[in-house]
């Protein structure tokens, strides 16, 4: 699939803080990438960047493999910043028309298209009250219409759940996979990994400003969990743990957990146990996200964000 | 182009349905016009009737407080008390040869604070026997209000003019030359300028410069700060983030500028008609009481240099404020900032009544070619003077660079500015952004 956006090894420093220090990934067409790191890793100034609010220090940002310098792309990219906030004296629909306004569309053409839009989040009867007037959610739900409403190519979401009840949560994740059904491409930047999880088809971790990991989410599982089989059975197991494709084993009675050797294939490992022993429960190990981002921004430093929420 | 018009509309629109914007409209020309037509009023009404008992004890000055009302034959204006006309009526009580006017007073002074409305008195005038012939002679006046001099001075006037007269007539002159010799001249100020055109001068040329000055001046500050509390609001609501991500500042700033001056035109177009109608009387009303003709000022040039002197220093104070908006988190701290920055650019205001005076010192001329101070100078002094056209070249260039290189620098520090949530910034930081976006 096309890359719609790369991003080639962007330098911002603020000060003395190299707030993103030479970050560099791509967004195929199509897909959901999740930018995933913990408050302050760097998310925000990177898609900053990206949208032309800053202008990277060094690097570059290509669109549709054109590297032409300034932000010529950003009446197609629909960005919802993560500090949100909207006129509120405004009414929703004046409001609305402004912000596809000032993505270059005329009031004329996104006017039904509003309508439409509200309808479907179930604002239609607040299309002529003011910004203040609405619920919080509602107003997430308003900005994320004009987030949408110029129709764009990428639409990035910094932090899009964050303050949102279970109920708005679920609402956006089930638009945000109709948007990728109806083929649009989709960044969204999160703290969240059951969320990223649910949604992603690439990702890509950021730690202090650096690209600690990235690759399809399935790639990324496998190369972390991929490798690890936990096997319950009846019988003499003790032979699991010499099995040419098991690098290291612990048997327990009628328990094993088995760590593969590189390449190894987990199905000859069952056929071998299902030959000698009664099989009842055979998992491979694909750790989650959240495992994986542990494993590699380190625990105390999440922890400590936890406590910080 | 349709950014800039976007962000220029909706300042427009959202501004003018606001209710500042409406109550502004409405009651500045209102205020302005009772400002001028007060004291035009209290002229010729003065606060209502004074009922004013004279005691006199010599007895020949019955005329001079019952004829008083009657203007003078010729038209021409006599004496101070004529112009400051409080309505007054004269209980007059002949003493003739009372040596002790004090105590015949009493029951007089008493009624000062007579509980019954009919017979109270504002004030009681005691003229003593010898008024005429003694030289050293004082009148003496009670009265309720301390502060009424008004009607001492009325009073002290049409006492000293029959006595004058009488004392004349003692010298054995007759009443025709009497009345000759105590007719005023009058001052007719006359204003010669290059041209040679004559224009009449005054006071009214004051009063139409405070005022045009004033019109000029106050809806840029006005709208300045209207700039400022916009921009911290969008900081404070989080708007601009979504903002800068789809317009670049420039086109913020420039569409929020144009879009605030345009509300301003339209509220000064809205206050021009509705002054043809209300503040144009009311000028009429003070400067034909001053006895000039306040046509002189609307001449087209008025215009042509309010309107070029208008934009010019909107566009330099706007500016100001727009940084003030783009550094600061909170209207409070905004506004501590700006505040000393508005006095210094408001120098020439607190100047006015020199600048007016001697439009053509070498301060006026000095303030009106520098820059910032330039537009409000040189507005003052072609109303008054007639400054040479390359000094108005000069200082319209002036301007166009000042606001020009504001412009620049103002852009620069909205692009880092408007983002930024922390404290405001250090004058070292400030021109680190400048020099950084």
């Amino acid at each position: 699939m096309a890359e719609i956006l790369a991003v080639r090894d962007v330098v911002k420093v603020f000060g003395s803080v190299r707030a993103v220090d030479g970050v560099s990934f791509a967004v195929r067409k199509g897909t959901i990438t999740g930018l995933l790191g913990r408050n302050g890793a760097g998310k925000t100034t990177t898609i900053r960047m990206i949208t032309g609010i800053f202008m990277p220090d060094s690097g570059g940002i290509e669109w549709r493999g054109d590297t032409a310098k300034g932000a010529h792309f950003r009446d197609h990219i629909g960005y919802l910043p993560e500090e949100r906030g909207l006129y509120k004296q405004m009414k929703v629909i004046d409001h609305l028309l402004f912000l596809a306004e000032i993505k270059g569309r005329r009031a004329a053409v996104v006017r039904p298209q509003i309508d439409s839009w509200l309808e479907r989040f179930e604002l239609g009867a607040k299309r002529d009250a003011k910004i203040e007037e609405l619920s919080k959610g509602n107003q997430q739900k308003v900005q994320l219409i004009g987030t949408l409403l110029h129709d764009p190519d990428l639409i990035i979401l910094d932090e899009p759940q964050s303050g949102l009840d279970p109920v708005n949560m679920v609402l956006v994740r089930n638009l945000l996979l109709e948007l990728k059904k109806e083929g649009r491409t989709i960044l969204l930047s999160t703290h969240m990994m059951n969320e990223a999880e649910r949604m992603a088809d690439d990702i890509v971790l950021i730690d202090k400003g650096q690209v600690v990991l990235q690759g399809g989410l399935e790639d990324v599982r496998q190369s972390f969990g991929g490798n690890t089989l936990q096997i319950d059975f009846e019988g003499d197991g003790a032979f699991l743990a010499e099995l040419p494709e098991v690098r290291k084993g612990n048997v327990i009675t009628n328990t094993a957990e088995l760590t593969l050797a590189d390449g190894a294939d987990p199905q000859r490992v069952l056929q071998a146990a299902m030959g000698r022993v009664r099989v009842r429960r055979f998992e491979v190990g694909t750790p989650s996200l959240e495992k994986i981002f542990i494993d590699r921004v380190g625990t105390e430093t999440l922890a400590a964000e936890e406590a910080g929420r | 182009m349709n950014k800039f018009l976007a962000v220029f509309k909706r300042e427009y629109i959202q501004l003018v349905r606001t209710k500042m914007f409406i109550i502004m409209t409405v009651l500045f020309p209102v205020l302005m016009a009772g400002l001028m037509l007060l004291p035009g009023l209290m002229m010729t009404q003065g606060l209502g009737e004074k009922r004013i008992v004279v005691l006199d004890a010599t007895g020949r000055l019955h005329d001079a407080y019952t004829q008083n009302e009657k203007p003078p034959a010729d038209g021409s204006r006599r004496g101070a008390g004529r112009n400051l006309p409080t309505k007054m009526n004269v209980e007059y009580v002949d003493r003739a040869g009372d040596k002790d006017l004090e105590t015949s007073a009493k029951p007089y002074i008493a009624r000062l604070s007579d509980r019954d409305k009919s017979r109270l008195v504002d004030g009681v005038l005691l003229v003593p026997a010898d008024a005429v012939t003694n030289t050293d002679a004082r009148l003496k006046y009670y009265s309720r209000s301390a502060a009424d001099f008004i009607a001492e001075e009325r009073l002290s006037s049409l006492t000293n003019r029959s006595v004058h007269r009488m004392r004349l007539e003692g010298r054995g002159l007759n009443a025709d030359e009497v009345d000759k010799l105590m007719n005023d001249i009058r001052i007719d100020a006359v204003q010669l300028s290059k041209t040679g055109q004559q224009k009449k001068g005054g006071v009214a040329n004051f009063l139409v410069g405070f005022v045009l000055t004033a019109l000029l001046v106050m809806p840029s500050f006005i709208y300045g700060m209207q700039i400022m509390r916009g921009i911290i609001q969008e900081k404070t609501d989080r708007v601009v983030e979504v903002l800068v991500s789809s317009v670049t500042p420039s086109q913020l700033l420039v569409g929020k500028i144009l879009g605030v001056a345009a509300v301003g035109l339209t509220q000064i177009s809205v206050w021009l008609i509705m002054g043809g109608v209300l503040s144009g009387g009311a000028l009429a009303t003070t400067a034909a009481l001053a006895g000039e003709n306040v046509t002189q000022f609307l001449r087209l040039s008025t215009f042509v240099y309010f309107a070029i002197f208008f934009i010019l220093a909107y566009l330099t104070y706007v500016c100001v404020y727009a940084i003030g908006g783009a550094i600061c988190n909170s209207d409070r701290e905004a506004q501590q900032l700006i505040a000393p920055i508005s006095m210094i650019m408001l120098l020439p205001w607190f100047l006015l009544a020199g600048l007016i005076t001697n439009p053509d010192s070498s301060l006026a001329v000095g303030f009106s070619l520098a820059p910032v101070f330039g537009p409000m100078t040189m507005f003052i002094r072609t109303l008054v003077a007639d400054p040479p056209m390359s000094q108005i070249a000069t200082t319209i260039l002036v301007s166009i660079a000042t606001i020009a290189v504001f412009f620049w620098i103002t852009a620069k520090i909205f692009r880092v500015g408007i983002l930024s949530y922390g404290k405001r910034p250090t004058i070292p930081e400030l021109w680190r952004w400048i020099k950084v976006a």
